[in-house]
Order: C-alpha cells, then structure tokens, then sequence
C-alpha cells in the first residue's frame, strides 16, 4: 500500500495549526456592512407591534428587515418565516435583522427597537405537544407546503410520522415470556462548533447573488434559493473556505436567507452576519430533544421476540431537518439486533423550543440511549450478562434491518467481532460493578451501534483531477473541510490508485459551486465514500487519457500500459516509459507536432438502489452499509455523593478499512467526547415560559481539558464493496454510543436505572430518592 | 463586543484614581473602577453592566503589593488569582481561587474583581471572612482601614467613589486547619453549586458559603450551631440548616433540595477533615 491506512497529515494542518486558517468571518473588505439580529424574548408570543424609531435615529444605519408572510421555508414543509412574521415560535427567534456600517452601529440600532408582544400558551415538551387540546405551534400545518414524503397532521403539532411494522405483533408478544418497559427523556442542547456561523452575501450588478458561508451544504443554498426565492440557479454562487466545526449544524440554511434579505434591502451591498455565541446557541438550529417509550419481550434465554417503539423527536418550532430526524430514527429504531416483529412510531413533534437540525450521528445517539438502556433493563430482568444478551440478538448478514432491508456480508461489519474485542479490552469478566473502597465503586456499561445514511436517494458527488506541468495533481471536490480530514484522504484515495507521493497531490480545500463539482452536503459520514467513488472514477478517466497519448507515442495499445510512480510504463517492459510531466499537457514531437491538451480526470458518483420508505410499513433500503461497533464506560462512582468520574471509554468499530490510521482514531475519539459531553452534562434548561435560562458558555459548559477519560480504540475491517477500498463511513459513529453506555455504566454503579439525560449527580440523586424510574 | 462608547484611564495613585471617579461623576459618566474587567467586559456586552468611563487601578503600586509585613499578608487588589496561587502565602486562599473559573480566566481575573464582582459567588472573600481580614478602602477623603466584617455584607459595601486597595490577613492563621470544597454540577470546571471554606482556630471550626444563597457569607449563628458538641454531629448539622439566612438557591446549577443534600454531606466532610471522623 502506497498511502492508505497511513496516518498523514492533512493537507490544511500547517494552516490551521499556525492560525493562518481563513473561515468564513475572516474575510473583510472596508465596504462591506454589517447584520445584526433581533431575536424573540418570548417562546410563543403573538407579534402586536415593532417600532423601529429609535433605532432609526442611530447614525449609520442602512436597513432594518422586518419578517413577511412569504416566503416560508423548511427543507420538508416550508413552515418557517427567514424572520419570524405575525408571531414568535421560540425563544431567540430572528424577528429583524438590522444594516449599519459598522457592528457596534448595527449592534447599537438593534437593541434599541421596540417589539410588543402578546404572550401565548407555551408547548414545553414533546409529551406536552401531543395531548389533545395543547396549543398548536402552527395553526396553518394543513395549508403548508410540502415534500411528497413528510406526513404533518393537520391540527395537531405531528409535523411528521414514520411508521415500521415488521412482522406480526401478537406472535412476537405470544413467544416472549418477559417483556420490559421504559421511557426516555432528554431536552434539545447544542453542537457548541468553536466556529459560530456566519455569512456574508451580496448582489453583484449581473444579478448574481454571492454567498461566503460557513456552511456544510453550499450546494443546499444554491437550490433552496431557488426554490424558496426562485431565483436562477447558475445566478447564485455559494464560497465556502474551511468551517471550523459543524457536527450537522451547519446543515441548516438560516443565515444564508436572512442575509439575503438584507443585501437586497441595501441594494445588492456586501452584508455579514456573523452570530453571537448566544445566537448561535439558540437562534440558529440546535441538537434535537427527546421522548421515547420502549417496550421490549423476550425469551428466557435472551432471544427479542417482539419491540413496541415510540419516539417524540422535540423538533422545537420548526420542522426543518426534524422530520429527516425522524425518518432517520425510524430507520434504525432498535439498535443493531434481529428481532423479527417490530412495530415503531417516530414522530416529529412541534414545540416552542429552538427548532432542530441534524446533529453528529443524525438520531442515534438519541435513539441509542433510550434502546440500549432497555436492553440492559431487560438484562437484568432476565438475570443474563448485558453483554451476552447483546451478543446473542446481534444482527448478522442474512437477516432483516427495521425497514426489512436484507444484510449480506459487504453491506454490515460483523458485530459478534466488535464484542468478542470489547469484552477483552474491557476486561469484562472481572465483573460489572466493583467495590473499591466504603463510598467508591467501578462500574462499566456497554452500548452496540450501528448506523447507515439516511441521505436523498439522488444525492451525488463529483470530482475534477486537475494535472499540472510538472505531473502533480489538484483534487477539486465540493466536500466542505468541516474539521474530518475527508480532502485528505480523498489525497490518499488518489496516491494509492495513481501509485504516487502524497506530496505530489494538492486538494483545493474551498469550495465555490461556481466551479467546484457538486457534492450533495458534507453530511451522514459519507465523504469517503460518495467522494471517494467518484475521485477513483475521476482517476480512472486521467489514467485511460494519460495511457491515450502514451500509447501514440511508445507505438502501442492503451491495454498494454500502466500508471504508476510518475510514469505511464508498458506491463511487461516497465523500462519503456514515458513521464507524466511529460503527456499530462500532452506531447510534443521532435517536430513540433502536438498531441492532447491538460489532462482533466471527471468523475461522479451516486448511490445505489435507495428506495424511499413505504408509509405504512416503513419498507425500504434507505442507506448503503452499516457500520457496526460495540462500545463501553468504565466510571469511579461515589456512592455517598453520587458524583463520579469517567475513567475509560471504549469503542470497537468495523470500519471496513483503515485508510488513515491517526485521522480514524482522531474521528473516534473527538466524537466519543462529544457523546460524553452531551450525556453527561449538556442540556438547555427551560423555564415554564419555554425560555432557555443557560444560553451561554458561562452556564452550558461543555467538557473541557482534564475532564476527559483514556479513550481506548481499536478497529475491525470487513470490507464494504461498494466503499472505497473496503470503508465505511466513521465520523459518527464514535458518538453514538456513549450516551446509553455512560447511562449503563452509572445504572450499574447507583444501582437504579436512569433514564434521562443528562446524568449529572443531581439526576442520579433525584432518581435515589424517588426510588427509581418506573 | 460592547456597543457603547466609554472612556479609558488609568491613573498611577489613589489620590489621583478617586479624583478622577468624582470628576467622571459630576459629567455624568457613571464611571467604574476597572481592575481585571473579565466581569465588565463579558457583562457589557450584553448590557448589563453600562459606563461611560472606566478607572483602571492596575496602575496604582499600592494595588500591586504582595508582601509579607511582620506577621501581617498585605494583598492589592490588582494582584491575578493566578498570582496568588503561585506565590501561595496563604494556602487556605489559594486552594479557594484555584477553583474559580479556568486557568485562563484566573490569569486576568484579580482579587478586588473577585471580591467586588457582580457575579455572586465571590469566592475569594471567604477565606478572608473566615480570617477576620482587614481592608483598606479608598475614598475621595483618604484611606481607610477596616475589618472585613464591617463593610461585607454579602458584597463589599463601597460609597460612591471608593474602591478597595488592599486586604491584610494576619499570617497567624495561615498555620491552621483549613478546608476548602467546591460542589458544582458536574465534574471539574464551572460555577460552584455550593463552596464552603473552613479553618479551625483553637477548637473552634469557622466556615463560609458561597453558593449556597445568592450572597457569599460568614454566620455566628451557624458558627454556634456547628461547634455546638453537646450533640450529635447530625442534629449539629440539621441546626446549620436552619440557621441559613437566606433562601436557598435554585437555578440551572441545581434545585435547592439538592444543594441542601450537597451540603449536608459537605459539612459531614468539613467536620471529618478538622474533627476526625471518630469524633462524631
């Protein structure tokens, strides 16, 4: 191997690492003016009246946008005003953007205009929003337009329900002799990027609107543009330099049409918004919430015969990629075990509460949680070792997903492996739960994972091999650098097809969809393989145009050649060669005749085969492979206190192959904290009035440097055929087990069963004293 | 950022910074005095700290002063908790403002701001209050000398003009027993749920809370209850409870019942510390 699994650097660590890294908010001209937003103090709250006359008396001001009744906009039901028109949905809402020419101007104006409004009854949590006769987040559901596949119910606050029915339920119920039953509930929090958003957009005088966004789906805001303001598509143009940090915030487009808005109220001039830390908390779309009941049944011996699901995804106030959630979580409902009659609820659910967008791991994490800590709930009923009731159910090749979708060899990793290594690292025989001193107990906890991609069936990517004089190549491709190192192994993914230095390949890391080739968004751990199939398709074009011209030359055919080491050679006779440098602009013969031009390398990829989900049964092949993995905590619990630190966290991952060894640990290990993070502390907290009482880093405190455990991390490989030599995807799945293992682990240790999140020492206290949840 | 203008200063003696606060005043500037500005720069930008002048006292050589006079620790105000902790004189101090904020912070945050800050935890003060610390005020008529006691009362109680200089600990107390224990939500960086510092000086245990009531504080009462031998260790403790002088905190930190179960396992641990746990 050339260059795959090796841990190289990525192409932008110098930049980033010397601080020199440009993001979107670096850019400044002298001209360019600032937006600054005013957002809703009310969760829910009649708009009387915005009185903008002092504002208007501070010097500099250019415009003050107001919310319209059109357009509305949302990816799947088009619920959501840009800026919040007639009435305020949550708490931190945008109601107007100021102009001014300067921040402190614009800040100045901002706080100085008047909104009056008429509090309304507040919805404050999914369980809430379903009764019947709570107030409705959105009176008009049934007059919204929609996607074909979104399901709101009207008069309700169900803005989206996906169903499963797998099997038959009253045999699954009839063969399982103990069933458990369990609810779940955890509030919406945030991704918390070190990079808070920002865009600047503008009017050129051709008419062509441009965007700089620190944004994961550039290409996104270049349809959503026109099919929110129908503008021409080639008339938007979307740059996007490196984002510092997105985890499925910067899915969302939000900003991007505020800003719009404003550059055209001041006449096509260059407007930034950049958000405050505050609103990029709570304005601008958070990690969803919460409400799950399970019911689970099983046979003596451990085997699922039967899973009864309800989710109440707390979408906040608009449904944007709630509903997507939804669908997602529906998808893999159950964790990564057969069970052969299931029957799931996932609903989206309107709150008056920050609306969702996608969030690292996309509803596993979430779904996870509340899964597998019933599977340790039924563990313990049954009296059988958690590991071994996971090991027992796992999913293998040859059986039937949720969605009934058939696995084989190539399209899941082999989870019996992921547990086998688990229990070994974890050194799980000595026990779950061991005394260490009168107040201190270690205690582990597993959780099993899995995930595939609930992306657009048509999504696609594209790649351009652009070759320069001296034989070197630059990767062109619109994955957006998030902070994954995709582009670098795209770099990586062309040394070992081209069997070439690494440091001979440059990656474009912008991205302008003016001429960059198109990918879908920078979502669901599915770079490497949407990009990556098309770069080895784009490097299969170069090297059959490279072998054309080589093959004029040394006077034979195209098949007898290869490509490797700078050189185009014959197979059998690697002595006869011609240099790349040399044909890559192609070849000028002694007589100046010429051949070729600049050798330019296309190439595209989309999935296979994905199907939408049947409405009634949930039917369907919504992703292309698994991946699988077996995860555990190990924690020093203090009996007395209930307070505790985390010592180890473990993953084990089937992640097909191991293209850059350092870059995998480093996904795991940055998304295992996060899912520690979340778990263990983070939360928004709401009063009665729906308002958030800790937007802010003061009092949501993520964790921070020295609170970390040892993070132990070990990879399996079962190829995935259809990934680039053998991957699968990786920048999620790290999370989306620590939440349930965390819990399991702290179950065990405060011996009650705790169900909520986040498990902070009050929780388990709480539930102490309550003599546990039912 | 903070979107109202304001003035700069930074005068070099007390004379000249008390001055320039009463000049500031009479133009209608409601001028502030500045010392590390963690606190005035995080709550100006959202409004909820607004001046028209701030006075700089890290200029004034009496603010910078740590040394130690006979038996006596003089501290200016400007001195950074970072400071403090590395030079560690008083260990019951150091241990207290090594667990406020992160290291960052504490390397701008001082010992004046912490003590005259509008966030109420205050943490530095207890140490002082349980050491009957002295200190020197400034005001537009000369300096001043006090107890701590006479002036704090939840917060420092300046007139119009003053600002602290300086605390002086007498180092006597520097040699006993001492605890320090910050609760907070969850694991090693934040805001406390509950601090309590305590030292024992002869038999007698002195103890102060911050996060316990929306005030730092020092009780007498409380102070009874808890050395209170003549019964037992439990009933010392619910007596404490009942001798808090204010209600209960309940915030996003945590629920007042649970800060009340917090405490009483931390005052449990307080008395294992400088009782023994047999002593009970």
């Amino acid at each position: 191997m050339m260059s795959i699994g090796k841990s190289i650097y990525r192409k932008e660590a110098l930049e980033k690492v010397t601080g020199t890294a440009k993001y979107a908010g670096d850019f400044s001209k002298a001209e360019v003016l600032h937006g600054r937003l005013v957002v809703s103090s009310y969760a829910h709250a009649k708009i009387k009246s915005i009185d903008t006359t002092a504002a208007w008396t501070v010097q500099g001001i250019r415009a003050i946008v107001l919310g319209q009744s059109f357009p509305l906009t949302g990816e799947e039901i088009k619920d959501r005003p840009p800026l919040a028109f007639d009435k305020v949905r949550y708490y931190g809402e945008p109601v107007a953007v100021v102009v001014a020419d300067n921040e402190t101007i614009a800040k100045r104006a901002a706080e100085l205009i008047q909104i009056t409004y008429e509090a309304l009854p507040v919805v404050n949590s999914p369980r809430e929003a379903i009764t019947s006769g709570a107030p409705l987040v959105h009176e008009n559901l049934i007059f919204y337009e929609k996607i074909q596949h979104v399901y709101p119910e009207p008069n309700t606050n169900i803005a989206d329900r996906t169903k499963i029915r797998k099997g038959d339920m009253v045999k699954g119920w009839s063969e399982s002799e103990v069933s458990v039953e369990a609810s779940f509930s955890f509030s919406p929090s945030d991704h918390t990027a070190m990079e808070t958003r920002c865009v600047t957009a503008e009017i050129n005088r051709d008419g062509k609107l441009v965007f700089s966004s620190a944004t994961q789906s550039p290409y996104m805001i270049k349809k959503l543009m026109n099919d929110y303001f129908g503008l021409e598509p080639g008339k938007v143009v979307v740059r996007t330099p490196v984002v510092g940090g997105g985890y499925g915030g910067k899915v969302a487009v939000q900003l991007e049409l505020i800003a719009y808005m404003a550059t055209q109220a001041v006449g096509g001039r260059t407007v930034k918004i950049m958000n405050t830390r505050e609103e990029d908390m709570i304005s601008s779309p958070v990690h969803i919430g919460l409400d799950a009941t399970i019911k689970l049944g099983c046979t003596k011996d451990g085997r699922l015969k039967a899973a009864e699901i309800l989710y109440l995804f707390d979408s906040g106030a608009y449904s944007d990629k709630g509903a997507t959630i939804g669908r997602a979580a529906a998808v893999t409902c159950t964790g990564p075990y057969f069970i052969e009659n299931i029957t799931c609820d996932s609903l989206c659910v309107y709150t008056n509460h920050p609306y969702a967008t996608a969030f690292r791991g996309f509803s596993h994490s979430e779904v996870l949680f509340a899964f597998e800590r019933t599977m340790d709930m039924l563990a313990k009923k049954i009296d059988i070792d958690p590991m071994q009731l996971r090991e027992i159910n796992a999913i293998l090749p040859g059986q039937t997903t949720p969605t009934q979708m058939l696995l084989n060899n190539s399209t899941v990793g082999s989870l019996p492996d992921c547990i086998q290594r688990l229990k070994q690292l974890m050194n799980w025989n000595e026990g779950q739960r061991i005394q260490v001193s009168d107040h201190l107990v270690r205690a582990k906890g597993i959780s099993c994972i899995w995930k595939t991609s609930t992306i657009d069936t048509e999504a696609s990517s594209g790649v351009n091999l652009l070759f320069n004089i001296d034989g070197t190549v630059n990767i062109i491709s619109g994955i957006v650098e998030i902070g994954t190192g995709t582009k670098t192994i795209l770099a990586q993914l062309l040394a070992e097809k081209m069997k070439m230095d690494i440091h001979q390949i440059h990656v474009k890391m912008d991205v302008d969809t003016e001429t960059t080739p198109e990918h879908w968004k920078t979502v669901a751990s599915r770079g490497t393989l949407l990009a990556g199939r098309a770069l080895l398709k784009a490097a299969d074009d170069a090297m059959s145009q490279l072998k054309d011209i080589a093959s004029r030359v040394l006077i034979c055919s195209p098949d007898d050649l290869e490509v490797g080491y700078g050189k185009v050679f014959v197979k059998d006779e690697p002595t006869t060669y011609l240099y790349i440098k040399d044909i890559c602009y192609g070849y000028k013969y002694p007589n100046g005749y010429s051949i070729g031009g600049q050798v330019i390398g296309t190439g595209n990829y989309m999935l296979r085969h994905l199907t939408h989900l049947d409405h009634e049964t949930g039917v369907g092949k919504p992703g292309p492979e698994w991946t699988v993995g077996a995860q555990g905590v190990e924690v020093e619990f203090n009996t007395q206190d209930y307070t505790y630190k985390i010592i180890k966290a473990y993953s084990v991952i089937d992640i097909g192959k191991v293209l850059n060894q350092k870059a995998a640990l480093g996904q795991v290990m940055g998304a295992m904290s996060m899912g520690l993070s979340f778990a263990g502390r983070e939360t928004y907290v709401f009063d009665d009035e729906g308002r958030v009482l800790n937007p802010r880093l003061r009092t949501y405190v993520p964790m921070r440097y020295g609170e970390h455990p040892q993070y132990m991390i070990h990879f399996n490989e079962t190829t995935h055929v259809d990934g680039p030599y053998g991957a699968r995807g990786i920048g999620e799945h790290g999370l989306i087990g620590m939440p349930a293992a965390l819990a399991n682990s702290l179950s065990v240790a405060a011996e009650v069963d705790l169900n909520q999140l986040p498990l902070t020492p009050e929780l388990i206290w709480k539930t102490k004293e309550s003599g546990g949840t039912k | 950022m903070i979107s109202y203008d304001f003035e700069y200063h930074k005068p070099t003696s007390i004379s000249e910074a008390t001055h320039l606060y009463q000049s500031l005043q009479s133009q209608g500037k409601k001028p502030m005095y500045y010392c590390g500005g963690t606190e005035i720069l995080t709550l100006g930008r959202v409004n909820r700290i607004v001046t028209g002048a701030i006075i700089d006292i890290k200029g004034i050589l009496d603010c910078n002063v740590l040394k130690l006079e006979e038996n006596l620790l003089i501290m200016g105000v400007a001195n950074t908790l970072t400071k403090l902790n590395e030079t560690n004189y008083f260990p019951l101090l150091s241990k207290t403002i090594i667990e406020i904020a992160d290291h960052t912070a504490r390397n701008k945050i001082t010992l004046g701001g912490n003590i005259c800050a509008n966030i109420f935890y205050r943490e530095a003060v207890l140490p002082l209050l349980l050491t009957d610390s002295q200190v020197v005020i400034a005001s537009p008529n000369g300096v001043k000398v006090s107890f701590i006691h006479e002036v704090f009362h939840q917060t420092l109680n300046l007139n119009d003009g003053e600002f602290l200089v300086q605390v002086k600990t007498d180092n006597s107390y520097f040699k006993m027993p001492y605890v320090s224990v910050k609760r907070r939500r969850q694991w090693d960086i934040g805001y406390p749920l509950i601090t309590v510092a305590a030292i024992k000086n002869d038999n007698e245990i002195r103890v102060a809370f911050s996060g316990l009531c929306s005030f730092p504080f020092r009780s007498q009462q409380i102070e009874q209850s808890l050395n209170n031998r003549q019964i037992s260790r439990q009933s010392r403790i619910d007596q404490v409870i009942n001798d808090i002088p204010a209600p209960i905190l309940d915030d996003v930190h945590g629920s007042a019942e649970y800060r009340l179960f917090v405490l009483k396992y931390t005052l449990n641990n307080v008395l294992d510390a400088l009782e023994g746990e047999r002593h009970a």
